[in-house]
């Protein structure tokens, strides 16, 4: 069924946002993820004519490789009645034979020269990693990632791990993949979950491949059946862990890649949580050259491009930037160990003009902070200043953010 | 939201979500695909787009969706019926209560206040449209057509704004809205002032490729009973006019009856309340049940002690001059519907009754004023005939508004004007 919304509200006026990434042109920083929204031609060809600048497809490997999926395969951590707070999944790489892909890399760029294909890749031995940098190269990809990091462990030698937990097999692989791609860039993109990303960051750049995407989906247990023991996704009555993508993880991937970017000189491509033209913007900052997205479309669609688009032109305009790539890094230099943190004295302020009388502050304060709020007939709390030490509990509980910090 | 604004909100507005409470409501939204609070929109506001905007911090945007869509948009983020289109339809009020999208657009329109507006236009065609009347549907018209590349002549008596500029009282439209719409709109078109008759109009005709009529309806409906001529008692539109000009002129005295039962004789009521008369009773043929008023407004009314006399009419009007009483019929729903799907009201015998009155405000409804629109069809009920692309009997003459549908609402208007320059673009691009 056509909706006859469909395009008839006009999208917002949205400024030039292109700008070169690993030598391409890219229309804006919003890439599709790998995953379900990019395994067929149909949903990338109506993602590109709605304003994603690119996408990456959903990984592939070689003729052969067994790819046994097994349902349901996605589960959700809600969280206060927000629905796919987190998203778990235990899918595999592509059902689609190479064959599909390569036609599909060729179609794509046929149709949308201007759009950014990337052809995302995973195996075991040298030469089907090879072999696959090759067919794609050949069959007009722009980029190439691998992905070192599915949850459901890697193909080949060591079933159960992920190539980027061995700072040695990566460094190894992406020299391979590396030495394969003769025309095209290579993007590596690796796991979160690693004692020292550093470490595995510096491997890639070592191997020469051009680009880290960090960071994939974080393995994570999604939850438990209480009554039945069976956790998320339950597959009559056994499952396994799953990969949790969306706004759960976005703080770690925020740190993952400042940590990258504070070490690495080649680019980082940020995925990982993502889920507004906010949260790219902070991607960005901190030091990623464009953003992924996958868990926000598969909940709700293609159409949170216009926002992105709208969100990040206003945002740019307000700050005065002209290309996306102004904001990259931005926030790197705010960041120092706590041993070089400003030390200084600080004191909530309630704006008792905005207060609702909930007394949740009062609560918090008082079981979990330093019992510094009174409580009066009024029911509008008082700060006891001589108690409140700063710590910025109660402003985060307010529900009408009418606590904020003085400095004393 | 959450970003320093750059163009503070206007946060003193009364009735304008602050941005805590917009984040509140936007919140509750769960961004429907094909949702159907934009189907029922008339304009087809893109209402989830515009509250992920929200949402997301990404106000600017918001503004735009709902401005491109809704050339009044402030006017109907104050004035739209909330129980007639986007809520009743929202999905959210089959959990708890409908998402309060009106008051999220007009806090998304305001907040982007000092921020200019661009909507998307075509390079110019060389055509040129005229259309006359500069009340919701044709400066909805007007707006439409200038995005579409055509020059655009209005013709209008009197600064644009229609109704709600001449009528809908300031305590439900406060006027800054409103001029912000139109001021916002003024560049789109070259406006006209004077009073259209025959010849203008026949000029008109002949300079244009194309006209839309948006008129309105400017004539207040008599009662046809003896007392009508006397000096206080007033047609409802001349006495909201007259109320919002120069109120002071107005001597309505301390008791004053308006007859009629709709939201006109509700605004007309209050506006009598508010101007000082001490009471103010709304006679209506039929019943509560029957009233086509929105709560709101009723609820308004009683607020402001306004009395109801149900199932009574007026049959004379009795003074010398100026009102003393007005002699009242019992009525009572008959046996058969009218039109309207309403029981017939039939008189009572022998129950008539006095109410001594200092005015009487008749708001019986409005008919097309414009004698000087001849050689157009007209429907039974003397409104301009239109076909579903708003083409009247004249090959190029299209109309829209209460002008062909009687008394409506104001986004209702702007939804002809939109969706007869569609017509009206596809009329003159096909002429060549
Ligand atoms: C008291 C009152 C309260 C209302 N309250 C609401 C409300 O709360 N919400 C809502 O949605 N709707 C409300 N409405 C209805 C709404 O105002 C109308 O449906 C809407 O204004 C109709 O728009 P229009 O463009 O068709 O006509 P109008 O608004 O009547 O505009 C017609 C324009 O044409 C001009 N014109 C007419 N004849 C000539 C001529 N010969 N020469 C030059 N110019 C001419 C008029 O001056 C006017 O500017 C209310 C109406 C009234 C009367
Ligand atoms: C159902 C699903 C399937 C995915 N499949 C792949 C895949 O085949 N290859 C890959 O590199 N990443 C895959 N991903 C990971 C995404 O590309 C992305 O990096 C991850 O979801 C984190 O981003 P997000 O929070 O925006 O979803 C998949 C994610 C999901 C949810
Ligand atoms: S949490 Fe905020 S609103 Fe509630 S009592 Fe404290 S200050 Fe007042
Ligand atoms: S214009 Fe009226 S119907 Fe449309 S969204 Fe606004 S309040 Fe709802
Ligand atoms: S119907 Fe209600 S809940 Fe659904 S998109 Fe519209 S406003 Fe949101």
């Amino acid at each position: 069924m056509k909706s006859e919304q469909d395009g008839a509200a006009g999208t917002a006026p949205v400024r030039d946002l292109s700008y070169e990434l690993l030598g391409i042109q890219i229309e804006n920083p919003f890439i599709l993820a790998a995953g379900p929204s990019t395994d067929d031609i149909d949903m990338v060809r109506r993602a590109f004519s709605m304003g994603w600048a690119g996408a990456v497809l959903k990984t592939t490997s070689v003729e052969g490789t067994r790819v046994d999926l097994a349902y349901p395969m996605i589960s959700s951590f809600n969280h206060d009645g927000k629905l796919l707070f987190g998203m778990g999944n235990i899918d595999l790489i592509s059902a689609h034979h190479i064959d599909r892909v390569e036609a599909t890399v060729r179609t794509l760029k046929t149709e949308f020269p201007g759009k950014l294909v990337a052809a995302s890749i995973m195996a075991g031995k040298k030469d089907d990693w090879q072999s696959l940098v090759g067919r794609l190269e050949n069959a007009g990809a722009d980029l190439i990632e691998c992905s070192f990091s599915c949850p459901q462990g890697n193909i080949g030698e060591d079933p159960g791990k992920m190539l980027a937990q061995s700072v040695a097999a990566t460094e190894l692989t992406a020299r391979w993949v590396k030495e394969a791609a003769r025309r095209i860039p290579v993007s590596i993109k690796i796991t979160p979950q690693v004692t020292d990303i550093v470490d595995v960051a510096r491997a890639v750049q070592r191997s020469g491949a051009d680009a880290l995407t960090a960071s994939n989906s974080v393995q994570a247990l999604m939850g438990i059946d209480i009554y039945s023991f069976v956790p998320n996704p339950p597959l009559a009555g056994k499952s396994t862990y799953s990969g949790l993508t969306g706004p759960a993880i976005k703080p770690m991937t925020l740190r993952t890649i400042a940590e990258i970017a504070r070490h690495v000189t080649i680019p980082v491509l940020g995925t990982g949580g993502a889920s507004s033209w906010r949260d790219a913007v902070e991607f960005m900052s901190v030091g990623a050259r464009c953003v992924q997205f996958c868990t926000l479309v598969m909940h709700h669609g293609f159409r949170v491009i216009d926002d992105l688009r709208s969100g990040l032109s206003n945002y740019m305009d307000d700050m005065g930037f002209s290309s996306p790539l102004d904001i990259v890094g931005r926030a790197l230099p705010h960041l120092a160990v706590h041993d070089n943190l400003p030390r200084r004295v600080v004191r909530s302020v309630i704006d008792e003009s905005r207060c609702i009388g909930c007394e949740v502050c009062y609560v918090a304060c008082r079981d979990g902070g330093h019992a510094a709020i009174d409580r009066r007939e009024s029911r509008i709390p008082l700060v006891n200043p001589e108690r409140c030490v700063g710590c910025g509990l109660c402003p985060l509980v307010c529900p009408e953010a009418c606590i904020s910090l003085a400095e004393a | 939201m959450q970003r320093e604004e750059r163009t503070p909100p206007d946060k003193t507005a009364p009735g304008v979500f602050d941005d805590r409470r917009a984040q509140v409501e936007a919140e509750r939204c769960l961004y429907c695909f094909d949702a159907p609070c934009t189907s029922a929109c008339p304009v087809h506001i893109d209402i989830p787009a515009f509250i992920a905007m929200l949402r997301s911090g990404n106000a600017p945007g918001a503004a735009w969706l709902v401005r491109n869509a809704n050339a009044l948009a402030d006017t109907c983020g104050r004035i739209c019926p909330s129980e007639v289109y986007c809520q009743p339809a929202c999905t959210r009020g089959k959990q708890d209560a409908p998402v309060r999208i009106r008051e999220l657009h007009l806090y998304a329109t305001r907040s982007e206040r000092a921020r200019e507006f661009h909507p998307g236009t075509s390079p110019p065609t060389g055509k040129s449209v005229a259309v006359l009347g500069a009340g919701p549907a044709g400066l909805g018209c007007a707006f439409e057509l200038a995005k579409f590349g055509h020059h655009v002549d209005l013709y209008n008596d009197g600064p644009p704004g229609g109704v709600p500029l001449k009528s809908i009282p300031p305590f439900r439209l406060p006027e800054e809205d409103l001029v912000h719409d139109t001021g916002m709109l003024g560049r789109f078109f070259t406006a006209h002032d004077g009073t259209i008759d025959a010849p203008v109009f026949g000029g008109i005709t002949r300079n244009h490729d194309a006209l839309f009529i948006a008129v309105g309806l400017g004539r207040d409906r008599s009662l046809g009973i003896p007392g009508e001529e006397m000096e206080s008692v007033f047609p409802v539109l001349e006495f909201l006019e007259t109320a919002k000009k120069r109120p002071h002129t107005l001597r309505i005295g301390s008791r004053v009856i308006v007859v009629g039962g709709g939201n006109v004789s509700l605004d007309a009521a209050a506006t009598a309340r508010r101007l000082g008369a001490a009471e103010v009773t709304l006679l209506y043929r039929r019943g509560e049940q029957q009233m086509l008023v929105w709560s709101a407004e009723i609820r308004e009314a009683r607020r402001l002690g306004v009395e109801f006399r149900f199932h009574a009419k007026p049959f004379e009007i009795v003074g010398r001059g100026r009102v003393e009483s007005v002699k009242c019929r019992t009525m009572r729903p008959g046996g058969e519907n009218d039109d309207s799907g309403r029981p017939v009201p039939v008189e009572v015998p022998g129950a008539d009754f006095f109410l001594p009155a200092d005015s009487v405000i008749v708001a019986i409804g409005q008919d097309v004023s414009a004698d000087w629109l001849t050689g157009l069809s007209r429907t039974k009920k003397g409104f301009i005939s239109v076909d579903g692309k708003f083409q009247s009997s004249m090959a190029g003459v299209f109309a829209g508004g209460d002008a062909v549908s009687g008394e409506g609402t104001v986004v209702r208007s702007l939804a002809h004007g939109k969706q007869a320059a569609r017509a009206i673009h596809e009329y003159i691009m096909r002429k060549g």
